[in-house]
């Protein structure tokens, strides 16, 4: 391990930094500061893009995140589930990462529950397929064919919602919520072979990666993180997990700007006394 | 309160037991973690993929064809055996060989053609320029077959000055997902455990 000079080592305990830092989450948490916070033109796009559909479109949700993101994840699920639901619109869940298959059917079935949705007529959830790309590859050619049968083992020919699903062309828009690169795969596969609209709602961290493909036109829209989920509950009007994170999100970035400031005096004056 | 939030109350303790110092509790968990990700791993791959797509086919519909996947799919797991552990190439082989064989167009396809067409069009707006000049620069960086002086070395700055923007919005979008993860699971120490927050 590289020994660093004397005068840069800051005598600050980590374990002060970890205190402020649960102060900074759980005060705002508490006592709900209602911080402004401003939606962004991608937000926007997707939310339009999902109001011009009808009540006969078909919405392919795919989970595809594992648990260790779930806290990030979740709000933005629960957001994009709530405006298909709120709008009639169908839809059909899968999961290309198996972590995410218990994940996606919880969270579908609770927002499927909100709004006394039928299962079999209004959603369905056919769980996990390994093998990324011969999945998507598959489910542009016969969807039957990649799942005969839904999570609990009924044949999908006999659900209402699936029976006349045949491929990507009964399929109005693709969802990928992930934490990883799989949209890397939806983009290569069912948006440049089939051309079909693809959304992508992932974890912050995976943001820098989805803008170029959200400038060139291959995602449709794009929602990142805890703050995308929170701009999407404004459209909605329904503020929830994301809406009441937000203050806790800023106060916590406030705090490591003001670290990374006194960090870098303290070095500075350190330098100096040199 | 019901157990299974108890146990993940518990279990979320435990893990943050390691911002002190590490534990037996904070190791107990983490194995805990590996441990149950593989285990649901493996039963959700036998039951969503080896027993509809090979024990189904093969003993219920007499599909002879399922065994050739499933005999290459078993040549894989010979790579522990070091006298059999040649037949597993034989599976590599075809997975690499499909494998690039469908990912090499669609890749050029949808990360390369589309992105340069993405990069080179209408530059009516001063966000296109911007795109376009980064793209340039960052290239020129790359280019190592001059010593990077004069208007390349210039250019190879510039492309140097965008690829820090990049480092510095992604550094600060991985912060934002941290900092996120832990809200979420205060969000559920102090609303679903304590019932604090609503």
């Amino acid at each position: 391990m590289p020994v660093l000079p004397k005068y840069m080592k800051l005598n600050l305990d980590r374990r002060i930094i970890f205190i402020l830092m649960a102060i900074a989450v759980i005060f705002p948490l508490v006592f709900k500061l209602g911080l402004p916070n401003k939606v962004t033109p991608e937000v926007k796009n997707l939310f339009g893009q999902m109001e011009s559909l009808n009540d006969t479109s078909v919405v392919l949700i795919s989970f595809d995140f594992e648990a260790s993101s779930f806290p990030e994840v979740q709000p933005l699920a629960n957001a994009i589930l709530m405006h298909c639901f709120s709008n009639n619109l169908k839809v059909i869940g899968i999961s290309l990462l198996a972590e995410g298959t218990a994940l996606g059917e919880k969270v579908l079935k609770e927002n499927a529950a909100k709004y006394n949705k039928v299962y079999g007529k209004d959603y369905v959830f056919l769980g996990f397929r390994p093998q990324v790309t011969a999945t998507i590859l598959a489910l542009g050619e016969d969807f039957h064919k990649v799942f005969p049968e839904d999570y609990y083992g009924g044949s999908t020919a006999d659900l209402e919602l699936t029976k006349n699903i045949k491929n990507y062309k009964d399929i109005s828009l693709i969802i990928s919520v992930t934490d990883g690169d799989i949209p890397f795969s939806w983009i290569n596969y069912a948006v440049a072979r089939y051309n079909k609209d693809l959304a992508v709602l992932a974890t912050a961290v995976m943001a820098t990666s989805f803008y170029p493909f959200l400038n060139s036109g291959q995602i449709k829209g794009l929602v990142n993180g805890l703050k995308g989920a929170a701009e999407y509950e404004i459209l909605l009007k329904k503020p929830g997990m994301g809406a009441r994170g937000m203050d806790a999100q800023s106060m916590a970035h406030l705090l490591i700007v003001l670290l990374v400031i006194l960090g870098n005096i303290g070095y500075w004056m350190e330098r100096r006394k040199k | 309160m019901d157990l299974g939030t108890l146990i993940a109350a518990i279990l979320t303790l435990f893990i943050f037991s390691f911002l002190y110092k590490d534990n037996p509790f904070y190791k107990f968990a983490e194995y805990l973690l590996v441990g149950i990700s593989v285990g649901y791993f493996i039963v959700i791959s036998i039951k969503t993929t080896v027993v509809p797509k090979l024990i189904f086919p093969v003993f219920r519909e007499g599909d002879l064809l399922c065994l050739i996947p499933g005999i290459l799919g078993f040549f894989m797991f010979l790579r522990f055996f070091p006298k059999l552990a040649w037949l597993s190439r034989i599976s590599m082989a075809l997975i690499i060989g499909a494998g690039a064989g469908v990912s090499i167009p669609a890749m050029m396809q949808a990360q390369i053609f589309a992105q340069m067409k993405a990069s080179m069009g209408s530059y009516a707006s001063i966000n296109n320029i911007i795109v376009a000049l980064a793209v340039i620069t960052t290239l020129s960086y790359f280019f190592f077959s001059r010593e990077h002086k004069g208007a390349l070395g210039t250019s190879a700055k510039i492309g140097v000055f965008f690829m820090m923007l990049f480092f510095g919005a992604t550094f600060g979008y991985t912060v934002m997902s941290r900092v996120t993860l832990l809200i979420g699971r205060a969000q559920f120490l102090l609303g679903d455990f304590l019932g604090i927050i609503k």
